[in-house]
């Protein structure tokens, strides 16, 4: 009999303490928390955590922390994207974010809807006069409150293969028209090689396409969103990349697939139509090309005009729940408004910065670009007729929209504009179901 | 003379059988160890199957990329793996036990329940895991990575099949009549006799552990703390403006094998044997 | 002391000792799959509610929906389609991998197979492979230009009907090691003398293996099966990796898909957690249901 009970009292020892394991996890959960206390305790440093996934972010924040030992960053490389969005707009609903966050401009109003990120308007009143007008508008989202500081944009540009438009006798597309026929005339030459491809799993650089063309998705009018996704300008640009794929003269590669890299290696595609910030990707998947691609303006939907639109970009955004709210301000905005800062962002991370100044002082051409001494001017030039528009409060459902839709027409050789008009559907739906208020 | 036809050519068919199973199992593992020695200018202009001259300088640009942090993510994921499978098979072993070898009121409610707990998908469990353990403060610690893997409904049952085969009744019984008390049986008679369970039960808690992705990517934010999988994972989705680092991704999934490869060799000789002999009444 | 005396002072002995060894495992369960669960309930009966332009202060508020998110999921015919799919994608999965371990593992327990060693860590290999990394090595593989297979057979592989048979192959590829060595374990417990006595008899190796491995393997086939039935609904790692590589995998191709994507994705938590009580509902029936039926065999212990 004592041998059971002390069995039983083993067991029960045993029982505890895995218990205790279980409850003991509580002890660590302790230590942010008092570090929290602590930080707020004007004795020691304010410690910050900032999710972003700007390569070599560390380097740029070293020398923050070396120059502020009383706010110490830390910088949490996160898997970017959508998935990063995701991700932080749960993190905010638990009630734990990060301080600071990298946030997409699409993503923005989704984080402010959610109320994560926090208004720094008083904190950025200063600064306000370092951002051209279009990309403060995309963190004010045309309301009085201001929930980030860009840091950088992606006005888009042509990026062509110089040596091969050459070898091909291709002039450089100024209109659409142009870049069209041109694509006919590189399947004519070498029905192995194309001009270039439409992706239906970038719905970035299609907002981008639309913009360019005059898109207005979503705009803000009194107390009511307007949601017109399926405009005439966005159905124009469906209707043109739908007839190129449909006739074989544009192939319908997806970007940033492993295919999409062999095929640039290769020589297999002679355009991109992309942002700013391509030299990195050209850079790392056809090193061999380097010094064989150039950029030109976006072609123009009418001859003489020099409009384009944003594919990606970035802001730094505070989480409304930070218990360091003035603290991590002050590193978002040095991060992107002061010089040496935004010197090093340039030269690490390898982005183009948004503050107008900073723009301004870009004079060498990046490595891969050496041919083109004239870069940045360009690219100014391009940042000048970009325009973009107000993003809604849930990107996600339409860029997931956008996937699933122009997944099926390409797959079964629907119309583009069904798509865009399911996009449309899909994001009204949603808004409608979460109570927004919807001017018709 | 016909018997030894027979016998021979039913030596060679399970033979020719099985090595055309390795031959398919190999094949894309080969073709890694091939990628990971292509430079990223080779991954995607060399012939597919052709070996590359990048390897070197993919592991040493892997190991420096962002100050070593892939060696945190090793460490990282072997005290995830380790510490959680030690747990697992502890915890699966003593329940197996006790539901093998003890009648007892519930016993089939309290088997079916933990048992039931494989029909519910890990995507449908982390995100609430995740939100309550925010509201206890412990989201994002080694704890919330930790804790949710300990209990495992397949080692459990696993636990009880060879509880089931390899404790006889009746040393049991003969421990009860000789005055032993139940945790004496259970931690002097029961467990040494499971070991060689225990084993194969570690072990695939381990694998299980070390592979997973989904509940480390939504528990945690910290990078320092990630483990092997969800690391590689930051390296592929860099975000539409950065490039995917390719050769360093396939470089990290070969290293990420080598030790779970190793375990294998190594354990394979263990668990062979006792397996099989643990299996037997 | 009689026998009998020590016989029922024995048997009444054990009576709170299981409890005890249990009361880690149900602790565990309860704070880990029992609460969880329970708060995926009430999520799944909860939305939010936006006013007006949903940009300022106090203009979200989580409200009760009742089962209006239930009726949403059983109603939404995408989650049905995505049903079918997996129907169709789990019954090659279960086939092919089921029989292909049997295979394997008769062949591993063969009198005289050679390499056995070889070929058993050879098969069970792709085991350690993380289902991410399988898929997107798979993934590479299937690729028009990269593909070393493309060069031998001409077929696309990531194309509308070709791409469930493509993600199938991965899941096999990941899992006929593993069910190999269950059943083969099995087959290691039976007592060589079984075989011996056939062989007597003058039976071929292959009727041994047909009419006493076989049978006697059942118990193991059957747990293999219900644990593969389970696996296969809950298929999500193959889909969502495959996905970047081709345009005929929607972002709702599998149930347990379409619960990340509104979880995730299109940020409607209230959404996925009906969806993923709807989900492991069907999990049950279809798995307590074979369960049920084959039980006995299964379970059956002394």
């Amino acid at each position: 009999m004592r041998a059971t009970r002390l069995g039983a009292a083993l067991a029960a020892a045993l029982a505890a303490t895995l218990t205790l394991s279980g409850c003991g996890g509580g002890e660590p959960a302790g230590t942010p928390e008092a570090a929290r206390t602590q930080s707020q305790a004007p004795q020691g440093p304010v410690k910050l955590t900032y999710w972003t996934w700007a390569p070599n972010m560390d380097k740029v924040v070293e020398v923050w922390n070396k120059a502020h030992p009383d706010i110490q960053v830390t910088v949490s490389k996160q898997a970017g994207g959508d998935d990063a969005a995701a991700k932080f707009l749960t993190a905010a609903k638990a009630g734990n974010p990060p301080d600071l966050v990298q946030a997409e401009y699409q993503h923005l109003p989704s984080f402010v809807a959610a109320e994560a990120v926090a208004d720094l308007k008083a904190e950025t009143e200063t600064v306000k006069g370092e951002f051209g007008e279009g990309v403060w508008g995309l963190v004010t989202l045309g309301t009085d409150g201001v929930y980030a500081v860009p840091q950088d944009s992606g006005p888009m540009m042509l990026f062509y293969r110089q040596d091969l438009f050459d070898e091909y006798g291709i002039e450089v597309p100024k209109t659409w028209d142009e870049y069209a026929e041109a694509a006919r005339a590189v399947r004519k030459k070498d029905p192995k090689v194309y001009l270039g491809t439409f992706s239906s799993k970038d719905p970035g650089a299609f907002t981008g396409l639309a913009q360019q063309a005059g898109a207005q998705w979503w705009s803000i009018s009194g107390e009511a969103w307007k949601v017109d996704i399926a405009d005439a300008p966005t159905v124009k640009v469906a209707d043109y990349w739908d007839g190129l794929v449909k006739e074989g003269a544009i192939d319908d590669t997806p970007y940033f697939t492993p295919e999409w890299n062999k095929a640039l290696a290769d020589g297999k595609l002679l355009t991109w139509p992309s942002a700013i910030w391509a030299p990195g990707t050209l850079e790392s998947n056809a090193p061999k090309a380097e010094g064989k691609w150039a950029i030109a303006p976006m072609p123009q939907w009418n001859a003489g005009e020099n409009h384009t639109g944003f594919w990606g970009g970035s802001s730094v955004a505070v989480a409304a729940k930070s218990p360091n709210r003035a603290a991590a301000a002050r590193f978002a905005t040095w991060l992107n408004t002061d010089p040496e800062a935004v010197g090093a962002l340039v030269k690490e991370a390898a982005i183009y910065p948004a503050a107008t100044k900073a723009q301004t002082a870009l004079t060498e051409a990046p490595g891969y670009f050496a041919n083109q001494p004239d870069f940045w001017q360009q690219a100014a030039q391009a940042s000048a007729g970009a325009r973009g528009f107000t993003f809604g409060p849930n990107v996600g459902v339409t860029y997931n929209a956008f996937r699933d839709g122009f997944d099926k027409a390409l797959q079964d050789g629907s119309p583009f504009s069904g798509a865009v008009r399911a996009m449309h559907e899909a994001t009204v739906a949603d808004m409608r179901k979460s109570g927004f208020s919807l001017a018709s | 003379m016909t018997a030894v036809t027979t016998r021979r050519s039913t030596g060679l068919l399970p033979t020719a059988v099985l090595l055309a199973g390795a031959i398919y199992c190999l094949f894309p593992v080969s073709w890694v160890l091939i990628a990971a020695t292509k430079s990223p200018g080779e991954l995607f202009t060399t012939p597919t199957m052709a070996f590359g001259t990048g390897f070197l300088s993919n592991v040493s640009d892997l190991l420096a990329y962002r100050d070593g942090v892939f060696w945190l993510w090793l460490v990282n994921t072997f005290v995830y793996a380790g510490g959680g499978s030690l747990l697992a098979t502890v915890v699966a072993a003593v329940s197996g036990y006790a539901l093998a070898k003890y009648r007892f009121p519930g016993r089939a409610l309290i088997f079916n329940l933990l048992i039931g707990g494989i029909l519910v998908p890990a995507v449908v469990l982390a995100i609430p895991q995740y939100l309550l353990f925010s509201k206890v403060g412990m989201a994002d610690t080694y704890w919330a990575v930790l804790l949710p893997q300990i209990l495992s409904p397949y080692s459990i049952y696993l636990a009880r099949v060879y509880a089931t085969a390899a404790i006889p009744d009746s040393l049991l019984e003969a421990g009860r009549i000789d005055g032993a008390g139940e945790w004496t049986l259970m931690s002097r008679v029961a467990l040494p006799l499971m070991v060689p369970g225990m084993v194969t039960i570690f072990l695939f808690q381990f694998v299980a552990i070390w592979n997973n992705f989904l509940l480390p990517f939504i528990m945690l934010g910290d990078d320092g703390k990630f483990p092997l999988t969800v690391g590689l994972y930051t390296l592929l989705a860099a975000g539409a403006n950065q490039p995917a680092l390719y050769n360093l991704i396939l470089t990290g999934a070969l290293l990420s094998i080598i030790p779970l490869i190793a375990l294998f060799l190594t354990m394979q000789r263990y668990w062979r044997t006792d397996l099989s002999s643990g299996a037997v009444k | 002391m009689t026998y009998s005396a020590k016989r029922r002072r024995a048997s009444r002995r054990p009576l709170l000792a299981p409890y005890l060894f249990l009361t880690p495992a149900i602790v565990l369960f309860v704070l880990f799959l029992a609460v969880p669960i329970g708060y995926t309930a009430y999520l799944a009966m909860r939305r939010t509610r936006v006013s007006g332009l949903g940009l300022g202060g106090g203009s979200r508020r989580e409200v009760f929906a009742g089962f209006d998110n239930f009726a949403a999921a059983i109603t939404d015919g995408e989650l049905w389609a995505g049903w079918l799919r997996v129907l169709g994608y789990g019954a090659i999965v279960l086939v092919v991998m089921l029989g292909l371990a049997l295979v394997f593992a008769l062949a591993l327990d063969s009198a005289r197979v050679r390499l056995a060693r070889f070929g058993r860590i050879a098969i069970f290999l792709p085991y350690a492979v993380p289902g991410v990394a399988a898929s997107l090595l798979w993934g590479f593989l299937y690729l028009p230009s990269l593909s070393p297979i493309r060069a031998v057979l001409d077929v696309d592989l990531l194309g509308a009907t070709t791409v469930t048979y493509s993600m199938a192959n991965v899941a096999v590829w990941g899992g006929t090691g593993f069910n190999m060595l269950v059943l083969y374990t099995a087959l290691r417990a039976v007592p060589r003398d079984y075989y011996e006595a056939a062989r007597l008899d003058g039976a071929t190796e292959t009727q041994i293996a047909l009419r006493i491995k076989i049978p006697l393997l059942m118990p193991a086939i059957i747990l293999t099966t219900v644990f593969s039935i389970i696996a296969t609904i809950q298929v999500f790692t193959e889909p969502t990796t495959l996905r970047p590589f081709t345009n005929t995998i929607s972002s709702t191709w599998s149930p347990l898909m379409k619960v990340y994507r509104d979880a995730f994705v299109t940020g409607d938590l209230y959404a996925a957690a009906a969806t993923s009580i709807v989900i492991a509902a069907v999990s049950f029936v279809l798995a307590f249901g074979f369960l049920r039926v084959v039980r006995d065999r299964a379970f059956g212990e002394g």
